[in-house]
């Protein structure tokens, strides 16, 4: 290593500087992670600029998505850090319009005009119920088969805010992780002689060893097209909740697929549908379920893991695209996941029949129809779904 | 420890390539780093890009024993770290009944001939020069494994409640790798070097494959990195759900020698394309993309 002191102190100062440029940029970057790219930079060296980016890139970055980041925040640093700031701005449009106007969420929002109506005692005598107040049972009863289609926009917020606390339990099968049973195939040796040797020798009972249960993965994918504006919102909120620590991915398609896991992310429904808002380019358009499958088949097709994914396709089959596509799709789709579950809200009506175009290829695929049209259905859910998975 | 590495990432990269195994630059200065370092290496990238193969080739310059842990669904400390011989134990224990207290016949069953050492117990207590450690494909494994894997990784010890604390006299070269089925916990990454391995450009695969198939012709050689190259790339890619890798593509090539293919056509693409594609749907997508895969370049 031929740079003295003085220099290390400057190339210190420039790295721990290009550290807190990636952490601004969203890069996980903590003090040991610094220290360790210190440490890989001393021993390169900056003979070679390729070698020294190499080093740092080794050290500081962990996603590949990142990499490009990287590579442009390493370019105008070590070139000159004032631009790095404008690039960050760039690249941070959210961070930095989001700071000064620190938004109410919307349900602080909604629990501040409902005080703010409570006090004003609103004279307009409404002939839907009230939502501030504890509900009236024949009220609960009412929303409960109420056809989300049908409901007012403060009803519609109610019945979101029900369908959040509707519990789904989801159906599990045998992991191949064992816990010690009293039943089982395998005797819990380790146990049984860690017992027998403070007994002096005697096997005085045996434990089995059983498998763990886990849930299975849910691959959700939701029709946001025009038609079923309303039925997205909602299952998107129901959703949200009831597969809560689940293993799940999360698309919306309408003309074109939208990955919606990162606003999955957020632990409340209401930030989810506001990025979930910001995501989706094609809401309340048209519907091309085999193109977006496609898409899903060609970019994420590892999200169905290992064959035991359920898959939830929500959507009327109101299908504008090629029903023969459509069909190869789906039957790819059927290939590689356990259950092709299809949630229809247009099962509402009492005579309808899947038999236009892209309805009746879903009908034929999918390994189950489910209605998901009012309050009652989304709650017989779990045990319509617990059915048709053993199959 | 510092003796056992490579001294540059120059010497390092020239000692890879004397095994059969061309690395770029950044992949050679991350592993250097790794090694010096005494730091995991996570390898991440699309299957068939050459991360086992680089443990493997690892294991042959630094001289080191190669020990390797395949991960799985629902895999346990008792397949990755250790188990105890139960069935010695019991009959140790049988035999030793009346003559001992159970105080001793206790300290007797768990010595260490009784354990049986998994994978990375193995790679802890390999005496000099210490083995090289391939955790491959580590996605394949469950979250609760990632959190065992911890202590491992930062500490290179792991923790037998009946013998105590083994820590590696040297620190095993260890190389994670995944294919990103799915993300792995940040607790698991901050304690490791990270390396995104790419395809490799037209010039290194060319190399790879003469150097794999040395029987193959240079024209057919040339033929199939291009043809290769064209496939990664768009609006190829995008029609394909999956590129073939490395591995693929030596095969391929080991399997137009076979045929004594001298030039690549459209026939007998179709007859071998079977090695590169292994879903119906790409089958088909390739078929009438052909004729402008297999249009010289320009240059040649």
């Amino acid at each position: 290593m031929q740079l003295g002191d003085a220099r290390v102190g400057k190339m210190a100062d420039n790295i721990v500087g290009f550290a807190r440029t990636l952490r601004r940029a969203g890069f996980p970057m903590d003090s040991e992670r610094i220290s360790v790219a210190l440490e890989s930079a001393l021993l390169i060296g900056l003979e070679d600029k390729q070698d020294f980016r190499a080093a740092l890139e080794a050290t500081m970055v962990c996603r590949q998505q990142d990499r490009e980041v990287f590579d442009q925040l390493f370019d105008a640093y070590f070139r000159n850090p004032e631009l790095t700031q404008q690039l960050l701005a760039q690249m941070l449009p959210k961070t930095t319009e989001a700071a000064p106007s620190p938004k109410r969420r919307a349900r602080t929002q909604e629990a501040l005009a409902a005080i703010t109506a409570n006090n004003s005692r609103a004279k307009v005598e409404e002939d839907s119920i009230d939502f501030d107040a504890a509900m009236t049972a024949s009220a609960q009863v009412r929303l409960r088969h109420a056809d989300f289609e049908s409901l007012s926009a403060s009803e519609f917020k109610l019945v979101q805010r029900l369908a959040c606390e509707i519990p789904l339990s989801w159906p599990r099968v045998p992991a191949r992780r064992t816990q010690r049973s009293r039943s089982g195939a395998r005797v819990d040796w380790a146990h049984t002689l860690r017992e027998s040797a403070r007994l002096n020798g005697e096997l005085l009972s045996l434990p089995y060893l059983a498998r763990r249960t886990q849930a299975l993965p849910v691959l959700i994918l939701i029709d946001v097209s025009g038609s079923m504006e309303r039925y997205a919102r909602l299952m998107l909120a129901f959703l949200h909740q009831s597969t809560r620590g689940l293993a799940r991915s999360v698309y919306a398609f309408g003309n074109q697929l939208t990955d919606l896991n990162s606003a999955f992310r957020h632990a409340d429904s209401d930030e989810m549908l506001a990025t979930a808002n910001q995501l989706i380019q094609d809401f309340a358009g048209g519907t091309q379920i085999g193109h977006s499958l496609a898409q899903l088949r060609l970019t994420q097709h590892r999200q169905l893991i290992g064959r035991r994914t359920v898959v939830l396709l929500i959507t009327d089959g109101l299908d504008t695209g090629e029903p023969s596509a459509l069909a190869q799709e789906l039957a790819w789709l059927k290939r590689n996941c356990r259950s092709l579950l299809w949630l229809n809200p247009l099962l509402r009506f009492e005579h309808y029949a899947p038999s236009a175009g892209g309805a009746s290829v879903l009908k034929k695929y999918a390994d189950g129809m489910l209605a998901i049209h009012d309050l009652a259905h989304l709650e017989d859910l779990a045990q319509s779904l617990a059915e048709l998975v053993k199959q | 420890m510092l003796q056992q590495s490579v001294g540059s990432v120059q010497a390092l990269t020239e000692a890879l390539a004397s095994v059969g195994y061309l690395a770029e630059r950044r992949l050679a200065t991350a592993v250097y780093l790794s090694s010096t370092l005494q730091r995991p290496l996570l390898l991440e990238g699309e299957p068939g890009v050459g991360k086992t193969e680089l443990a493997k080739a690892l294991s042959k310059v630094l001289q080191r024993p190669l020990v390797r842990l395949q991960c799985y669904d629902g895999m346990e400390q008792r397949e990755a770290l250790y188990e105890w011989n139960h069935a010695a134990q019991l009959m140790h224990m049988r035999a030793q009944q009346d003559r001992a207290t159970p105080e001793q016949l206790e300290h007797a069953i768990y010595q260490e001939k009784y354990l049986l050492r998994r994978p990375m117990l193995q790679a802890l207590q390999t005496p000099a020069p210490g083995a090289v450690l391939l955790i491959d494909e580590v996605d394949r494994a469950d979250a609760p494994f990632e959190a065992f894997l911890l202590e491992y990784l930062g500490e290179y010890q792991v923790s037998i409640p009946e013998l105590g604390t083994v820590r590696a006299q040297i620190p095993p070269v260890t190389i994670l790798t995944s294919n990103r089925t799915r993300d792995l916990n940040d607790a698991v990454k901050r304690r490791c070097l990270y390396h995104w391995m790419d395809y490799p450009d037209r010039e290194r695969e060319l190399s790879i494959v003469r150097q794999s198939v040395p029987q193959a012709s240079d024209a057919l050689a040339q033929q199939v990195a291009s043809f290769i190259e064209r496939l990664r790339s768009a609006p190829f890619a995008n029609a394909l759900s999956r590129s073939p890798g490395i591995a693929e593509s030596v095969e391929w090539a080991k399997a137009l020698v076979a045929l004594n293919t001298l030039q690549l056509d459209p026939e007998v693409v179709q007859s071998t394309v079977g090695i590169l594609f292994k879903q119906r749907e790409d089958l088909a997508a390739l078929e009438p993309m052909l004729e402008a895969l297999l249009a010289p370049t320009p240059d040649a």
